[in-house]
């Protein structure tokens, strides 16, 4: 990147554009253990649970899954809680997978539902198990992204009477972000349906995070700055208000005659 | 008004951290990612020429697939955009928010303010996010963020194979700076168990699940097991101390409790003791005791190692005193948790006297409701009322846009040409049945806006009867296309509601409000 001087639109500012680092080829050409493990643990046909930080690379698991399911003959479900995320998978599984095996249904829209893989949301999946679990039949596997969604006062219900009654010949597999109970919920699983649950869990961020505080006036600070200023703050102003406060008492007293 | 510019300013923060774009800048509201958009595109400008042309391009080719995409309340997004800012929230047009979530993923929006919803999701990393504040009104009132909605936003920051951290920023404002955040990942809240009882799950047991599925449902869910969990572990321990206590006990003889026995005698000499202090000690009763037990005493101790005994009794009594808190707590455990089979039956019973069971037997009310999954019961009642069938199409199709609907504050639209006592009048009805508030939410609110859009109006004519937000009406409709689905299956042999439910749906979902791009 060659760095250009220009004068910004009615001479706004300009931010300083940094030479861009070597960029690293975008997707991981390699899979992490973690993803390996949770792969591995699919393909013997377990329920698995994976927790990690968003942007790590859940996706991938679901993906090759999916790419075994698929080559096999079988069916499966790709829940989420999000219209937006259910439209995105539905077109990247498209390109993935061919348009033809791709299906995708929400309350308010159906794309060919007779495909193998089917993009729904979780609350529609809670209604199949309910309502036609034999079209669930030849559908080996579900798989709930953002299963951390079963915490949600609203939603969660849908989640939870999925994983109750999604039929027993169906194997899970639930991507969720970091959650501390995320063993309790598997031996909940194992419990309720009775089988083996696997947890594969990656507490490492793919990119560390770094948090700092900004003063007013724009300064920089780490933790230990930031709690001090946020003490010297509180201490102006309760020093403000008490001499507000005297003064107003002075004030009523000149009036008051 | 005066509060955008409070210290520090959005200004004052990007140019702090103007080597780490672009950003994605949380605020808490609609309005303030507008205003901080537009005082950041007064000072700022962030695109070369070259990305200028291509945002130009990118923007009209939007535009000519859908022309009035920015209408006259988004002039000033397409402005900003062209100077590498953008804003993101509910109240856009998805075509708007797909837009600019085209030109974000191109690199071509270098700041971006936003809401939460644009960290939940699709994955939109960035160099850095900035938390403008750290509360946000969740309805009901405004709180701290959990440290869960926290690193949902804040873990946005840091792109693999660019950024070697993510770098969070949060404010820290002049006016309150005691409420700043400050958040650990270790810290991040436990999933719990949130499972409901609603009506429509109430029949699909009864219709479609044996009495063992039902038992298992209401008692093996998470919150249940989560609770259970804790009086699990207190019964364990109880069992191993009474375990424990029978292992002691092992060394007693069956002499034990006699005259002879050491134990009994410790006792007796105890009693004894308190006899001769009590004040009462002359009274003829005591003195009578006091002489038997002086017999007692006198009688041979049998010849034993009698330590070993009052050592393992000494023991026992203190891990009876344990037990019996133990079980203090498991009562307290059992008085708190939710108990979702009396919930059940409570919905039951219900759904029994309104007439959609008998029994197990759902009735035609209940095979109806079986299908809807939004406001199950009032949806089932406007139609076997008649009040959908009996009223114009166009007012149906307002009446129904109601369903689930629960106005923001200050929200207004003009009211409709027709009036909706009917339904009103039926929702009295109901909550004077004994049917919960929550099981009926309705709202006139929308219903202009659904019957002008039902007769043909354009987008726009809706955007003038309204101060609710293009992505607002939006959802209002799809969401009526979506319970006008659920009436359509519900409706099945009644060929006349599922016609009405289908032309109703033809009509609505058209132009702005049919999903494309999928």
């Amino acid at each position: 990147m060659v760095q250009k001087k220009e004068t910004g639109v009615r001479g706004k500012r300009r931010p300083r554009r940094r030479r861009s680092k070597i960029v690293l080829p975008a997707g991981p050409l390699k899979l992490d253990r973690f993803q390996e493990e949770a792969i591995a643990a699919l393909l013997e046909g377990y329920t698995v649970l994976v927790a990690a930080p968003t942007g790590t690379g859940k996706t991938l698991i679901a993906e090759k899954l999916l790419e075994h399911i698929l080559a096999a003959g079988k069916g499966a479900v790709y829940t989420s809680p999000i219209k937006a995320l259910s439209n995105q998978k539905f077109r990247d599984f498209g390109q993935l997978f061919g348009p033809e095996r791709v299906g995708l249904i929400t309350g308010d829209l159906s794309i060919n539902e007779r495909a193998p893989l089917l993009v729904m949301t979780t609350e529609i999946f809670r209604n199949w198990c309910f309502a036609n679990p034999e079209e669930l039949e030849h559908t080996s596997h579900v798989i709930f992204d953002e299963m951390h969604y079963l915490d949600d006062p609203e939603r969660g219900t849908a989640w939870e009477e999925s994983i109750i009654f999604a039929p027993p010949h169906m194997k899970i597999l639930g991507l969720s972000a970091t959650v501390p109970n995320i063993q309790e919920i598997s031996s909940w699983m194992a419990e309720v349906r009775g089988e083996v649950v696997k947890v594969i869990e990656e507490r490492c961020r793919a990119v560390p995070l770094e948090i700092s505080w900004i003063a007013p006036g724009g300064d920089v600070l780490d933790e230990e700055e930031a709690r001090e200023e946020i003490a010297e703050r509180q201490e102006i102003r309760r020093w403000r208000r008490h001499r507000w406060n005297e003064m107003t008492a002075a004030g009523w007293e000149e009036l008051d005659y | 008004m005066a509060a955008i510019f409070s210290s520090p300013t959005c200004v004052e923060v990007i140019e702090a951290i103007q080597d780490h774009l672009p950003a994605l800048y949380f605020a808490f509201s609609r309005g303030r990612t507008e205003l901080l958009a537009e005082e950041l595109g007064r000072e700022w400008d962030f695109l070369t020429s070259g990305e200028k042309r291509t945002v130009r391009r990118m923007i009209q080719e939007a535009e000519e697939n859908n022309p009035g995409l920015f209408g006259p309340r988004r002039q000033n997004l397409r402005r900003l955009l062209l100077q590498g800012i953008g804003y993101h929230h509910a109240g856009l047009s998805p075509l708007l928010k797909d837009l600019v979530e085209r030109l974000y993923e191109s690199r071509l929006v270098y700041v971006l303010f936003c809401t939460e919803t644009f960290a939940v999701g699709v994955n939109f990393p960035a160099a850095s996010t900035v938390f403008d504040a750290c509360r946000k009104w969740d309805g009901q009132e405004f709180r701290p963020l959990l440290n869960r909605e926290f690193f949902q936003m804040a873990g946005r920051a840091g792109r693999r194979g660019y950024d070697e951290v993510g770098r969070v920023f949060v404010r820290i404002d002049e006016r309150f700076p005691e409420q700043t955040g400050f958040y650990r990942e270790d810290e991040v809240e436990p999933v719990r168990g949130r499972l409901t009882i609603s009506p429509n799950t109430v029949l699909s047991l009864l219709h479609w699940k044996t009495d063992a599925e039902i038992r298992r449902l209401l008692e093996k869910n998470l919150s249940v097991y989560q609770s259970n969990k804790e009086s699990r572990q207190l019964r364990r321990e109880v069992q191993k101390l009474e375990e424990k206590a029978a292992e002691l006990a092992r060394c007693f003889c069956p002499d034990r409790g006699r005259d002879c026995c050491e134990l009994y005698r410790v006792k007796l000499r105890k009693e004894l003791n308190q006899l001769k202090k009590s004040k009462h000690r002359n009274r003829s009763d005591i003195r009578q005791r006091r002489q038997e037990v002086q017999l007692l005493l006198q009688k041979a101790r049998k010849k034993c190692r009698y330590k070993i005994c009052l050592e393992a009794s000494r023991k026992i009594r203190r891990l009876e005193e344990r037990v019996h808190l133990l079980h203090k707590r498991l009562k307290q455990l059992d008085k708190h948790s939710r108990d979702y089979v009396r919930e059940f039956e409570n919905v039951w019973s219900l759904l029994e006297k309104l007439g959609y069971v008998q029994g197990r037997e759902l009735l035609p009310r209940g095979k109806f409701a079986l299908y809807v999954h939004v406001q199950e019961i009032l949806v089932t009642e406007l139609v076997f009322s008649g009040i959908i069938l009996e009223s114009p199409p166009v007012e149906a199709a307002a009446i129904l846009a109601g369903v689930d609907y629960q106005p923001g504050r200050d929200e207004q639209v003009i009211p409709p040409p027709f009036s909706l006592e009917r339904v009103e009048e039926l929702r009295r009805f109901l909550l004077g049945s004994g049917v919960p508030e929550h099981f009926c939410v309705w709202s006139p609110l929308p219903a202009a806006l659904a019957a002008a859009w039902y007769q043909g109006a354009t987008f726009d004519q809706l955007l003038g009867m309204t101060n609710l937000q293009e992505g607002d009406i939006f959802s209002i409709l799809r969401r009526e296309i979506d319970l006008l689905r659920q009436i359509e299956r519900a409706a099945g042999e009644d060929r006349a509601l599922a016609l009405l439910a289908r032309e109703l749906r033809r009509r609505l979902d058209r132009d702005e409000v049919a999903v494309v791009g999928v």
